[in-house]
């Protein structure tokens, strides 16, 4: 009965549009009065949820992103992308995956990689007579990147509801090669669709123009160096390379890049502090809600079940895959880790998975949930950018999908592709 | 970046009447985020001088992390209790906006519902996590551990505030209607 309360609240809380952080909050509060456990108890869960040292790093990786979207950074790195690899076939879609690479390992976030990229390029694809549904496909999708390659402020959120005992700096590291792998599967879909359309590709700058945009993107991409780079040395913790991070990149954007004004930097602060908050508070609710999971031994009675369906683990991880696939199509990325990961990672494991290869797996599974329809923010925002309706784009995006979705299954099926580089570093 | 964690859109936002009132909440919330804001970069300052404490003054400031861990929790309370104002919360709304008027209503109430019994619990409980730990200092700083729960009281009455009045309004035009 107390777990038909708990999921029953937090649906009934769902379906009606509330807030999912209050949604899940209130589920909590309801089976804690229902159990007769002490109330204070949830709250103080809620409080020790967000008091997490590692925690900290996510507000500074968030404002890292924030500068970088309004201090020039992106634009910089687009020209960068655009003089390396603009001359290949539909160049501009090579231009877009490419620079998405580049940002969204500095920011960590595929919405800001489709509000910042997608602004300037979504508009010259149009221009240079590619069409709107393959500028917002490709952006969109090649967004995904930034939640895999590290730093990822994700990555971040998952370790800590796996409960704390997953090295965090291990699934940055792990997150390099599927993202990698991710940008050249799109890479090849872009090109492959660009042939079929006709594309032509952009007249080469020359080496002195891409050495130009080398230097001049070099500052911005320290940052990413910088924060990886501190966590791998052993010589900052995540949280400490978050604000150096952070820093830094008030230093370039500001004094080297010099378009750092006043009002970028508050509507910086601003955003920063909005999505920190709604994050942060759904971490703590979550916090509670996973103390009732446990108390309920959920992920067992899940092994159960999948068990009933299957004994075979590679069926098994098909199915964990489907249902991440299938919850990131309608719930949010951040509500969906802290939820999802103290129910499926145990179960994971138990079919002998890696917690990091889950990780990784989690993060695409999620990560393609945001560009599909009808909760996908990145396919939202970068509809409303390209001026294009949302089944327009999702009419001709399959062979992007089709891309991810092979990635999706060899990091699946190869632990290797996710596990051999935490192995050399460590 | 919600990624919000990733989704920032002021779609949901609604356009209210401007009454003075309405401007006076607009006020309260945007005082939470500009403090809010002021906190973030505290926060970053203060890890920068946790650095350099450490690697150039080799005297490591141990106050950095503790405080931290309590501003962080002030800031996450006022966005989230701003939040509730600008209705910029993660929700799903594809559910509920695809329905008829009267459902759709009815489902608003709830979710208002949702969040001023969670404003109330959070206020209740926060309170009484306040007066328990009144004795027991934070390590390091040497404040008392109410501090840190503190916020959940602020956060609990402004939400409470903020979704009551969205019921009342709703109320009156539907009324006016």
């Amino acid at each position: 009965m107390g777990l038909m309360i708990l999921f029953g609240l937090f649906f009934l809380g769902l379906i009606v549009g509330a807030p999912v952080a209050f949604a899940v909050g209130l589920a909590a509060v309801g089976t804690f009065l229902y159990e007769g456990l002490p109330l204070f108890v949830g709250f103080q869960r809620i409080l020790s949820g967000i008091s997490v040292f590692s925690l900290l790093a996510i507000p500074f990786f968030i404002f890292a992103g924030e500068l970088m979207l309004h201090g020039g950074i992106s634009t910089r790195l687009v020209r960068l992308a655009s003089a390396a690899v603009g001359r290949v076939r539909g160049g501009l879609g090579m231009v877009n995956v490419s620079s998405s690479m580049l940002f969204g390992g500095i920011s960590g976030s595929a919405v800001a990689d489709v509000s910042a990229l997608g602004s300037i390029l979504i508009p010259v694809m149009k221009e240079k007579g590619y069409d709107a549904d393959y500028a917002v496909n490709v952006t969109v999708t090649s967004s995904i990147a930034g939640v895999v390659i590290p730093p990822s402020h994700n990555m971040i959120l998952y370790a800590v509801a796996a409960g704390g005992g997953i090295s965090i700096t291990q699934l940055f590291i792990a997150g390099i090669v599927p993202g990698v792998l991710m940008c050249l599967a799109l890479a090849v879909a872009a090109y492959i669709v660009a042939v079929k359309r006709g594309y032509k590709g952009e007249p080469f700058p020359g080496w002195s123009a891409l050495i130009i945009s080398f230097a001049a993107a070099l500052p911005g991409l320290m940052t990413a160096v910088i924060i990886v780079g501190g966590v791998l040395s052993g010589i900052l913790t995540v949280t400490e390379s978050g604000a150096f991070g952070a820093i830094y990149a008030i230093v370039v954007t500001g004094l080297v890049y010099r378009e750092l004004r006043w009002e970028p930097f508050k509507q910086a602060v601003y955003q920063a502090v909005r999505t920190t908050s709604l994050v942060m508070i759904l971490v703590g609710c979550a916090s509670a809600f996973s103390y009732l999971l446990a108390l309920y031994s959920v992920p067992q009675l899940l092994t159960d079940t999948l068990l009933n369906i299957s004994d075979n683990p590679y069926v098994i991880l098909l199915l964990l895959n489907l249902l991440l696939l299938g919850l990131g199509m309608i719930m949010d990325m951040a509500a969906l880790i802290l939820i999802c990961t103290p129910i499926f990672l145990p179960v994971a494991m138990q079919f002998g998975m890696d917690p990091i290869q889950f990780g990784i797996i989690m993060m695409m599974n999620l990560g393609l949930g945001l560009c599909t329809p009808p909760v996908g923010a990145c396919l939202f925002v970068g509809s409303v950018i390209g001026k294009i309706k949302i089944e327009h784009a999702v009419r001709t995006i399959w062979p992007f999908y089709l891309a991810l979705f092979v990635v999706l299954m060899l990091v699946t099926y190869v632990p290797a592709i996710s596990l051999t580089l935490p192995g050399y570093f460590l | 970046m919600s990624s919000y964690s990733d989704q920032l859109s002021d779609q949901d936002v609604e356009t209210r009447p401007q009454s003075p009132f309405d401007r006076f909440l607009d006020g309260i919330a945007h005082f939470c985020i500009i403090v809010a804001g002021v906190m973030m970069v505290f926060l970053i300052i203060t890890f920068g001088w946790l650095v350099f404490g450490r690697y150039v003054l080799n005297d490591t400031p141990t106050w950095v992390e503790q405080s931290s861990l309590v501003i962080v929790v002030y800031i996450t309370c006022l966005g989230a209790a701003a939040g509730v104002r600008n209705n910029s919360h993660l929700s799903i709304d594809f559910v509920r906006e695809g329905l008829p008027q009267l459902p759709r209503e009815i489902m608003r109430y709830i979710s208002d519902l949702f969040v001023t019994c969670f404003g109330f619990f959070m206020a209740w409980q926060g309170w009484h996590l306040v007066m328990e730990n009144l004795s027991r200092p934070i390590p390091m700083i040497g404040f008392s551990e109410s501090w840190r729960a503190a916020p959940l009281v602020i956060c609990g009455v402004l939400m409470v505030l903020f979704s009551c009045v969205n019921i009342v309004q709703r109320m009156l035009k539907l009324r006016e209607v």
